[in-house]
């Protein structure tokens, strides 16, 4: 059973360019969350993990520090998503969203870990070498990865108005956050060597979750922006996607040990949590993540290689969807019809690799008919 | 082998299966003082647990923290043999070198790779992550190596394995090395592709390709 925070909610509506449907887009969004359509299922047009597919700009040339300075110049990175979207419609529920970015390790450099940048994503450096080294892991709010995430996202409401939407960062708390401290391979070890370290560093990497949230969500919410991050699903209370990419190395037994109460603490002040399932090694855990009430939709990312294409997942989507979880699905154009004749639509929230805007609209259109 | 040989061979490889390093060391200890040959406390007691380790690994009881142990206790019982096995007359599986290709940072597959074909026996040169297809040519020469393993986590740094392998091939090494890939984005039919001589999905699978590719 599926338990919302109750709040006070008062919705209001943001005028986007780009986006003339933007309210009845947001009405298919909640619908979907209740597994309800008002026309159709919502869809967004991109591909998971886009952004890491291809570099805004060509990087591999500079130097470690030069890509560095490339990912904390906060004006650049605005203006390289504002020319990435001039010129476009945005067609279904495909929100034009900027989300500050430093990857997916900075809520642990918020503690002083430090991030090695790349091209198009950020590396943790494992700082916890010696259960001593856990003494100085300290939420600073002058740390300059906290510092840059606020300046990106000053920078970012700067510019937005009519443009975009403005997120939240990406925030892993918990054992992957516990898993960039100490390094994956290390951590594997420390649950059978030293549990209780583990523990202590878990009970660390969630700690200030509420605080990290709400400082971010305040400072969106006074410039009258939504809940959103990188998934680019916004709602107007507090939307938040838990993950734990470190628990595909790991047994349902150490998930539910270490792993399942961070989940319960960082989706229980949240009104919309869509855990995002980073393939069938996450997927293995689907109980244990179906066990909090909180979870309210999920995202299934079957990934590539030998895992794409998702047809072979239609019976883990089934079964996602049996337990009655609103579930996002990741699908190639050369999928939809075979994907459509097998799925029901309720409850289904697309998102279609596609660039071209009359495609797009043929393929709302096709959508249309399924329901 | 004597029954009480027996029981100490099958006290070795239970004790790896289950990850146990103190009681692995302990029963290894056992076995050379009761001057069992070194060579089936190695292929019996060690490699064949390993075996054992990537078989429950690949049917999903066993997860990366149970192969990590299991390695872990099998490199302990193996540092305790080796100063006999150059007497023994006993070789390793092979020299292997691994990296992570140009670009890309990832390395918990490359690194979970080695650990365990170094259980099996193998030597492993770890090149690290970023590795320029010239410090793969590099150790190609420097180290005599027989296996080179790749490995790519993102589909924009995948074709550095093909760039890698064409490097290879200019330097006039290719008939030197076999080389397999691995890594999320990697299929058989894109190691067929780009000429790499093997793909594995995970490091269990890896080790037993890397025994293939050394008895081809």
């Amino acid at each position: 059973m599926k338990k919302r925070l109750e709040t006070q909610q008062v919705n209001w509506t943001i005028e986007l360019e780009a986006m003339p449907q933007f309210d009845m887009a947001m009405q298919r969004v909640y619908a979907w969350f209740e597994n309800e359509i008002i026309d159709r299922p919502p869809v967004r047009f991109i591909a998971h993990n886009a952004f890491l597919e291809a570099a805004t700009e060509d990087i591999a040339h500079l130097t470690k520090e030069q890509k560095k300075d490339w990912w904390f110049n906060s004006e650049l990175q605005v203006d390289l998503f504002i020319k990435s979207i001039e010129g476009c419609r945005f067609h279904g529920e495909t929100f034009p969203v900027f989300f500050p970015n430093l990857g997916p390790d900075v809520y642990a450099a918020f503690y002083g870990a430090e991030l090695e940048f790349g091209e198009v994503t950020s590396y943790s450096i494992p700082c916890v070498r010696r259960w001593e080294d856990a003494e100085l892991l300290k939420l600073d709010l002058d740390n300059k990865y906290f510092k840059k995430i606020e300046d990106l996202t000053r920078h970012a409401l700067e510019r937005c108005t009519g443009l975009f939407l403005v997120g939240y960062t990406d925030l892993h708390p918990g054992l992957d956050c516990v898993a960039a401290w100490r390094d994956p391979l290390q951590l594997c070890y420390d649950l059978y060597d030293e549990p209780d370290q583990v523990r202590r560093l878990a009970d660390l990497a969630i700690a200030d979750f509420d605080f990290i949230y709400n400082h971010f969500d305040a400072l969106l919410k006074e410039n009258s922006q939504l809940s959103v991050s990188w998934m680019g699903i916004p709602t107007h209370g507090k939307m938040h996607i838990p993950s734990c990419d470190f628990s595909a190395l790991i047994s349902e037994k150490f998930f539910r040990e270490f792993g399942l109460p961070i989940l319960e603490l960082e989706t229980k002040s949240m009104t919309h949590n869509i855990f995002h399932i980073d393939g069938y090694g996450v997927a293995k855990h689907l109980d244990a993540i179906l066990s909090v009430p909180e979870v309210h939709a999920l995202q299934w990312v079957q990934g590539v290689g030998d895992n794409y294409p998702i047809m072979q997942w239609v019976p883990l989507i089934k079964e996602m969807r049996s337990r009655g979880m609103p579930v996002i699905v990741d699908l190639s154009v050369e999928d939809l019809d075979n994907f459509i004749a097998v799925m029901d639509p309720r409850g289904l929230f697309l998102w279609v690799a596609v660039e071209d805007e009359q495609e797009q609209i043929d393929i709302l259109n096709r959508i249309k008919k399924w329901v | 082998m004597e029954i009480a040989e027996e029981r100490t061979i099958e006290h070795i490889s239970q004790s790896v299966v289950k990850g146990d390093q103190a009681a692995t060391v302990a029963y290894v200890q056992n076995a050379l003082d009761a001057k069992i040959e070194v060579n089936t406390i190695l292929q019996v007691g060690l490699i064949n647990a390993m075996s054992e380790v990537g078989r429950l690994f690949e049917e999903g009881e066993y997860f990366v923290p149970e192969m990590l142990i299991a390695a872990r206790a099998m490199k302990s019982g193996l540092e305790l043999i080796k100063p006999f096995m150059t007497s023994a007359d006993i070789k390793p599986s092979g020299k292997v070198a691994l990296g992570t290709v140009q670009g890309d940072l990832h390395d918990i597959g490359k690194n979970l790779v080695g650990i365990m074909l170094e259980g099996s026996g193998f030597t492993i040169f770890d090149l690290g992550t970023d590795v320029s297809p010239e410090q793969v040519v590099e150790v190609i020469k420097s180290e005599q190596v027989d296996l080179i393993g790749l490995s790519a986590l993102l589909t924009t740094t995948m074709p550095m394995m093909e760039t890698t392998i064409q490097a290879i091939t200019k330097a006039n090494l290719r008939d030197r090395v076999k080389i397999m890939i691995g890594g999320a984005p990697i299929t058989q039919d894109y190691a067929d592709r780009i000429g790499a001589d093997g793909f594995a999905p995970d490091a269990s699978q890896a080790t037993r390709l890397a025994i293939n590719l050394m008895n081809k």
